[in-house]
């Protein structure tokens, strides 16, 4: 069965390039491949890579519609960037070397951010004054109401004091103070160990996904569908994905009951199955089912 | 020259750190989630899809990469411990103190995954080797395979985003179902639990048991005396007075009928094994009411009587007239039953006489019957009988049960017998959230649900982790939090019976 119609990606914008060129900083947490840094999740999505999103969104914390940062990638997403030699492991939290001197400097720029908010707080509470002087003495001008803003504002200047619990903290989500590790391509080979048995199933999986994405679409992982992949034709922020993909190894045989299953549960969400195989030269072949009434 | 702004350029790239200036700022940021419009259904090349991508996607970055800003008064101030893996608070608790946290030893501290939820909540803040932790140091340190691994950590996150409060499975301190059975208060020290003293039968009463007959037998003797004055009838009810008085001071007459129960009924004239029971066979029973009308009555054997007295010949001829002589006029239905019974006199019959005893006897008429019926010899008297007899009564659901083939069983059959597993364990246990004003963490009561967590990645639970997990959570449901990189679907396994359109 012929492949669906695909899109072609469009024209690379200066600013994916140089990201798409750019290697990507994976992070282990329970052997899982986690992205932190804003950057290496813009660079993964321009390369058409979609992950999933885990933890809590910072603005609104106590929900589950839309999560936040860490980005967890599929293991067929990690390997296609690993073959194109565009993700790096980085280096866990040194222990080691956290001494006195991170603490100093991280107290000093404590200190220095305080009295930088303390100067800001008080310009807000100076231009809060201000408004509120100028509109409750509408029309009235004069050297008199003048003076008394002045004075207020002089008042405001000396009593004014910005206590050390008003005082607006970061709770950074990706571990600060990592440079971009382009040289780390070296770590690649030597950290990286082989994480996954390379069943034929995971293999079938990741020549399809390979092949999808190399035709322009978008997958994520589709168990909740009874499914290897959810297949997009274009951004899943903006399209609803069109197919199911199940993804099995050419000499495998399906017994006809989960054909059946996965046919219903299709049809139920209106999503296509595809079922694919990956051939042992190259091309993967793909059978679309259809539930057609009786005939 | 270059290369300088190159790497300047390169770091700033990746610096996700907030200026004092946008610190101050974050004050006055929205707390609220844009709408999500509608999707497109195909993409086609317009610009105007294009454009509505660019926005969804700025709008995308724009809240993934907010950071977390708050005032260093509304944090709250922890410690990591790695050894002992757990969080140390070093201010007081704010209000997820209700639900989350334990103390120990005057201080006040949190588990790992409560820790990293708060982390990300923005509610605390951790620090280690005096440098705070980064949301991406609380998952890389707190997590881990042999506590509490991602994906636990993300069933948990879920949980608690909704509102639940989760705590982790202890199956020691779960009662077992015997101390369920007993209904048992939830307490942790053994001394608590009052075992029921098993109650021995007391040894005394039966001396006022053996009282008590003596006397009736004396009101009853009261009676006949006014009927039968005479010396010799006199003698016997109080010789059976004296006698029973005397074997229930000996007490033995009421004992010996237990143990004689099985002993066989056979009457054995003076053997000393009827120790105090008389043998009514050697004692003549004058006839009194019987045709033939003796006018005189013999004395009794003078062993019966106490030593001393002795009787003559009654002449009961004068009382004789005042004995209800007269035939007794039975009805047309009573007549016809006596005929009856007395056509077929039970004890003339031969196989009757030949049993010895009430069993052999029961047995000869159940024998009988049996032929009686009609219950073909070919059918019962082999070793393979029918299920059910058709002229015995029973009711359809019984029947229905006799001929079943399939029993239907329950889920907890059979699962105590299981040993638990590596693989599936029960992780939390789940309260619901309208439950938080009133939850005690020292007293929870029973949870909502437990939750096992598992991935499609893995194995599909079979029966028999399926049984150990129910059987371990007792009458909790035992709920699958099945994980798939970010999505979390929930399954659970009831108990159901077929429905049997049959009326005991």
């Amino acid at each position: 069965m012929e492949a669906p119609p695909c899109r072609q990606l469009g024209e690379l914008q200066p600013e994916q390039e140089r990201s798409s060129s750019a290697v990507v900083g994976l992070s282990l947490c329970d052997s899982a491949p986690l992205l932190w840094r804003i950057q290496d999740l813009k660079t993964v999505r321009s390369s058409g890579l979609v992950g999933a999103l885990l933890g809590a969104l910072p603005r609104t914390p106590r929900q589950n519609i839309r999560l936040g940062r860490p980005l967890l990638l599929l293991p067929e997403e990690e390997r296609l960037l690993r073959e194109r030699h565009s993700a790096a492991a980085l280096p866990a939290r040194n222990q080691d070397a956290v001494g006195t001197e991170l603490q100093q400097r991280y107290e000093e720029e404590e200190q220095r951010s305080y009295e930088e908010q303390s100067i800001l707080a008080l310009e807000d509470r100076r231009s809060a004054l201000l408004r509120a002087m100028t509109s409750s003495s509408g029309s009235e001008c004069g050297a008199g109401s003048d003076e008394a803003l002045q004075g207020r504002l002089l008042a405001l200047g000396q009593n004014f004091t910005f206590p050390r619990s008003a005082l607006a903290v970061q709770l950074s989500t990706a571990r600060a103070g990592l440079s971009h590790c382009q040289e780390a391509r070296a770590f690649l080979q030597a950290d990286w160990p082989i994480r996954e048995q390379d069943s034929p199933r995971r293999e079938a999986r990741y020549q399809v996904f390979r092949d999808l994405r190399g035709r322009g679409f978008f997958l994520t992982s589709a168990g909740k569908f009874g499914g290897d992949f959810l297949v997009y034709p274009g951004d899943p922020l903006r399209f609803h994905a069109h197919f199911i993909a199940v993804c099995l190894t050419l000499d495998e045989s399906i017994c006809m009951l989960d054909v059946l299953c996965v046919a219903r549960l299709g049809s139920n969400v209106k999503k296509t199955v595809l079922l694919c195989s990956p051939a042992p030269d190259g091309p993967v072949h793909y059978t679309s089912l259809q539930w057609s009434g009786m005939v | 020259m270059a290369d300088q702004n190159k790497t300047e350029s390169a770091n700033n790239f990746y610096n996700e750190i907030l200026s004092p200036c946008e610190l101050f700022a974050a004050r006055s940021r929205s707390h609220k989630l844009p709408a999500r419009g509608q999707k497109d259904f195909y993409p086609d090349d317009s610009e105007e899809q294009r454009q509505r991508l660019q926005q969804s996607l700025d709008e995308h970055w724009r809240l993934i990469s907010e950071e977390r800003v708050e005032r260093l008064g509304n944090l709250v101030k922890g410690v990591w411990i790695p050894s002992d893996r757990i969080v140390e608070l070093q201010s007081p608790a704010g209000k997820f103190w209700q639900t989350m946290g334990f103390s120990a030893e005057g201080k006040q501290y949190l588990l790992p995954e409560e820790a990293l939820y708060l982390m990300e909540c923005g509610n605390l803040l951790v620090s280690h080797q005096d440098l705070p932790l980064s949301i991406q140091d609380g998952y890389e340190m707190f997590l881990s395979a042999d506590a509490v691994s991602l994906q636990q950590y993300q069933v948990f996150g879920h949980l608690k985003r909704l509102g639940y409060v989760v705590h982790r499975f202890d199956p020691s301190s779960e009662p077992s179902s015997y101390a369920r059975q007993l209904n048992l208060p939830p307490s942790r020290e053994r001394g608590g639990r009052q075992l029921k003293r098993k109650r021995s039968p007391s040894p005394t009463p039966t001396c006022s048991k053996g009282e008590s007959p003596a006397e009736k037998m004396e009101e009853d003797d009261k009676l006949p005396e006014s009927h039968l004055p005479t010396s010799a009838e006199p003698a016997e009810p109080q010789s059976c007075s004296s006698g029973s008085a005397g074997e229930a001071g000996a007490r033995t007459w009421w004992m010996t009928d237990v143990p004689d129960r099985q002993a066989d009924k056979r009457p054995s004239p003076g053997s000393p094994s009827a120790r105090s029971r008389w043998n009514f066979s050697a004692i003549p029973f004058p006839d009194l009411g019987s045709t033939g009308r003796p006018r005189t009555v013999a004395p009794p054997d003078p062993s019966l009587l106490p030593g001393g007295v002795t009787v003559g010949v009654c002449d009961v001829a004068s009382w004789m007239q005042k004995v209800n002589l007269r035939e007794v006029r039975m009805s047309g239905k009573e007549e016809e039953r006596e005929r009856r019974g007395r056509r077929r006199d039970v004890n003339k019959d031969r196989e009757v006489q030949r049993c010895r005893n009430w069993a052999e006897y029961h047995e000869l008429l159940a024998r009988r019957q049996a032929a009686r019926e009609g219950r073909p010899a070919h059918l019962w008297s082999g070793e393979v009988t029918p299920l059910h007899d058709p002229t015995q009564p029973i009711s359809t659901a019984e029947l229905l049960e006799k001929i079943s083939v399939i029993t239907s069983t329950n889920l907890l059959e059979g699962a105590s017998r299981l040993k638990g597993s590596e693989e599936w364990r029960i992780c939390f246990n789940v309260y619901q959230p309208d439950s938080v004003a009133d939850f005690k963490k020292s007293n929870p009561g029973k949870p909502y649900t437990r939750m096992c967590v598992c991935s499609f990645d893995g194995p599909v639970p079979d029966l028999r982790a399926i049984k150990q997990l129910a059987f371990q959570s007792g009458d909790v449901l035992v709920v699958f939090a099945v994980v798939d990189h970010g999505d979390i679907s929930f399954y659970t396994f009831k108990d159901f019976q077929l429905p049997r359109d049959v009326f005991p």
